[in-house]
């Protein structure tokens, strides 16, 4: 049992690379992820670790599933789909937030009617609305969010923020914050029981080598 | 036809052939288990009221639940649980049985889960639920079953074991909020580590020092030692000398390296108040047993005793099963019987019957598609019956 191969799932894109970063100061040789072409599952050469790429809640999916012993995912997903999962570590980067952003000078809270808010994120704004007791009307939207205010459709926006340059652009600005975000390492949960030497080795290594 | 004629709803499956010889391979062998330890077996209704699933120490979200109503208009539910109709029943029909009750079971739960999680809805379970007598020996019993329940399974198991009271003696006396322990209870299920280094980055006590530990303290025997750095206080070293105590004696009747321990396990159902268990084995993600102590949900009911319990999750089980032998699970027949005869047919089927031999009557119209069948099939011999009941046998 202790012999089998550690698979890890990474967030195909800027926190892939991140990882990618990571896992080569950590002295694993990560040329084939380098140069990956089109495979999906990809090897470090001289270790028992398998690396798969997959879009953002995939990774929680095949983690949770177990096909996956590790995945490298954001906050951001983890909260919008939630799973069930161990998140052992906050690996720094990726950082950025969750937060309510209106039209410049607007004040969210005026008035009595219930507002309607436009997010990516459905689950995350309901949370974060029934947390604060306040009904909103949530409206998903699957391109640029910040159009829905602008246009009349929404009275904010629930997004990822990083440096506000789009808000700013179109007349937004952030009205409060949400949550934080960043990339989080999160482990399948019979995983880290039936392999726990291998997988704590591992994780070890990557905590020591974080910035 | 309608579109959802073809179609069995998200979260459910049928199950064909293999599928079921596996799932019934394992739900026969730990129902022989626990008769073989003189459990009596119970089956209570898959419709349930649904005040039974929602009380104060025996809440599951609603939202988990499916709902539908009565003919009076009263809400009931798809038994969710089958640990609280089985309080239930113990508090009710049960009520003149003496203390303690050994029971067990063998039926499905339902319940709803996030649109296209790949989860099942419907759930398979075997368990056994032991109401009342000695607090350390019904533990005990119910450890060794658990780990008989999963070899049945895959010799390669691990049970791993936890006190869910530790965290309800850290939380008492702290005053916080019910979303407060909720959010912590969750980062210790999770092993959330970066929120409880958030929320306790500054501890200022014991106390917060053990929620950022409890997740940490995982593994083998060596965990009890380690714990005893951050759990302090009368209360919490008696829980923890008792754990270690029972995991000890349980090492004698089991291997030892199939025990695990974890002491950041804290059941998402709040009806357990002790010790909790759970069940590994290779090949599925998910734990396939959970059960611990619920000292409380019989007292909900109205019958005040302690209790213990597991469940096994069955399909998960037979799963694991098939994966590492699918080949065992795939039965043919012995014999496939054909002839126009129907009288004689079936009187050669009976005489293979009852030499112990198991037949395919093949019911189409030519020896041809009949020698066909066979070899398509995996049987191995084609008896054809002539008009005189002559019998010639071939070998295919």
């Amino acid at each position: 049992m202790e012999n089998k191969k550690v698979r890890i799932a990474l967030t195909k894109g800027r926190i892939e690379n991140k990882a990618v970063d990571l896992l080569e100061k950590i002295g694993y040789d990560v040329s084939e992820l380098r140069n990956k072409g089109r495979k999906l599952i990809l090897s470090i050469s001289g270790e028992d670790i398998e690396v798969v790429l997959a879009k953002a809640a995939d990774v929680i999916t095949y983690v949770e599933h177990g096909v996956c012993d590790f995945g490298i995912v954001g906050k951001d997903t983890i909260m919008e789909h939630g799973g069930k999962f161990y998140e052992i570590a906050d690996l720094g980067f990726g950082r950025c937030r969750f937060a309510l952003a209106v039209k410049e000078g607007a004040d969210f809270f005026a008035g009595y009617g219930v507002k309607t808010v436009a997010t990516k994120y459905p689950n995350v704004t309901r949370r974060h609305f029934e947390e604060m007791g306040i009904d909103v009307d949530i409206v998903k939207i699957e391109g640029s969010v910040e159009l829905a205010p602008l246009v009349g459709l929404a009275d904010g926006i629930v997004d990822i923020v990083e440096t506000g340059t789009t808000l700013k652009e179109n007349g937004l600005e952030v009205f409060h914050d949400v949550a934080p975000i960043s990339a989080r390492l999160i482990v399948n949960t019979v995983s880290l029981k039936l392999k726990q030497e291998r997988i704590l080795e591992i994780v070890d290594k990557i905590k020591e080598n974080l910035e | 036809m309608k579109r959802y004629a073809f179609l069995t709803p998200e979260g459910t499956r049928d199950m064909l052939f293999e599928e079921c010889a596996a799932k019934r391979d394992i739900s026969e062998r730990i129902t022989k288990l626990f008769e073989s330890y003189g459990y009596s077996e119970v089956i209570t209704p898959g419709l349930e009221f649904y005040d039974v699933f929602s009380g104060k120490g025996r809440s599951i979200p609603q939202e988990n639940m499916y709902k539908l109503v009565d003919g009076k208009n009263r809400l009931m539910v798809l038994r969710p649980d089958n640990t609280m109709p089985i309080a239930r029943l113990a508090a009710t029909r049960l009520k003149k049985e003496e203390l303690p009750l050994k029971l067990f079971y063998n039926q499905n739960i339902f319940m709803v889960n996030p649109k296209d999680s790949g989860r099942d809805d419907e759930i398979s379970q075997s368990g056994i639920e032991i109401l009342g007598g000695d607090r350390g020996s019904a533990a005990l019993e119910a450890l060794v079953l658990a780990a008989k329940a999963l070899a049945a399974c895959d010799e390669d198991y691990r049970l791993e074991i936890g006190d869910s009271g530790i965290f309800a003696e850290l939380i008492a006396g702290h005053g916080y909020d019910d979303l407060k322990v909720d959010k912590l209870r969750h980062a210790i299920d999770t092993k959330e580590l970066p929120a409880l280094d958030r929320l306790y980055k500054d501890h200022t006590d014991d106390d917060e020092a053990a929620f950022k530990a409890l997740p940490r303290l995982f593994g083998g025997f060596e965990v009890f030692d380690e714990a005893r750095k951050y759990l302090h206080g009368e209360v919490l070293e008696e829980k923890l000398n008792k754990l270690k105590k029972l995991c000890e004696k349980l090492g004698e009747l089991i291997p030892k390296e199939k025990i695990r321990v974890d002491l950041g396990l804290v059941h998402k159902k709040d009806y357990y108040t002790g010790i909790i268990f759970r069940g590994y084995v290779e090949g599925y993600g998910q734990p396939v047993l959970s059960g611990g102590r619920y000292d409380k949900l019989l007292g909900e009911f109205g019958r005040d005793a302690d209790a213990v319990g597991f469940a096994v999750n069955v399909e998960a089980a037979a799963k694991v099963l098939l994966k590492k032998d699918r080949a065992r699970f795939i039965k043919f027949p012995d014999v496939l019987v054909f002839g126009e005869d129907n009288i004689a047919v079936m009187k050669h089927c009976e005489e293979l019957i009852d030499e112990g031999k198991t037949v395919y009557r093949f019911l189409g119209e030519c020896p041809k598609c009949a020698a066909k069948y066979a070899e398509e099939h995996g049987i191995k011999r084609v008896d054809i019956v002539d008009k005189d009941g002559k019998i010639t046998s071939e070998e295919v």
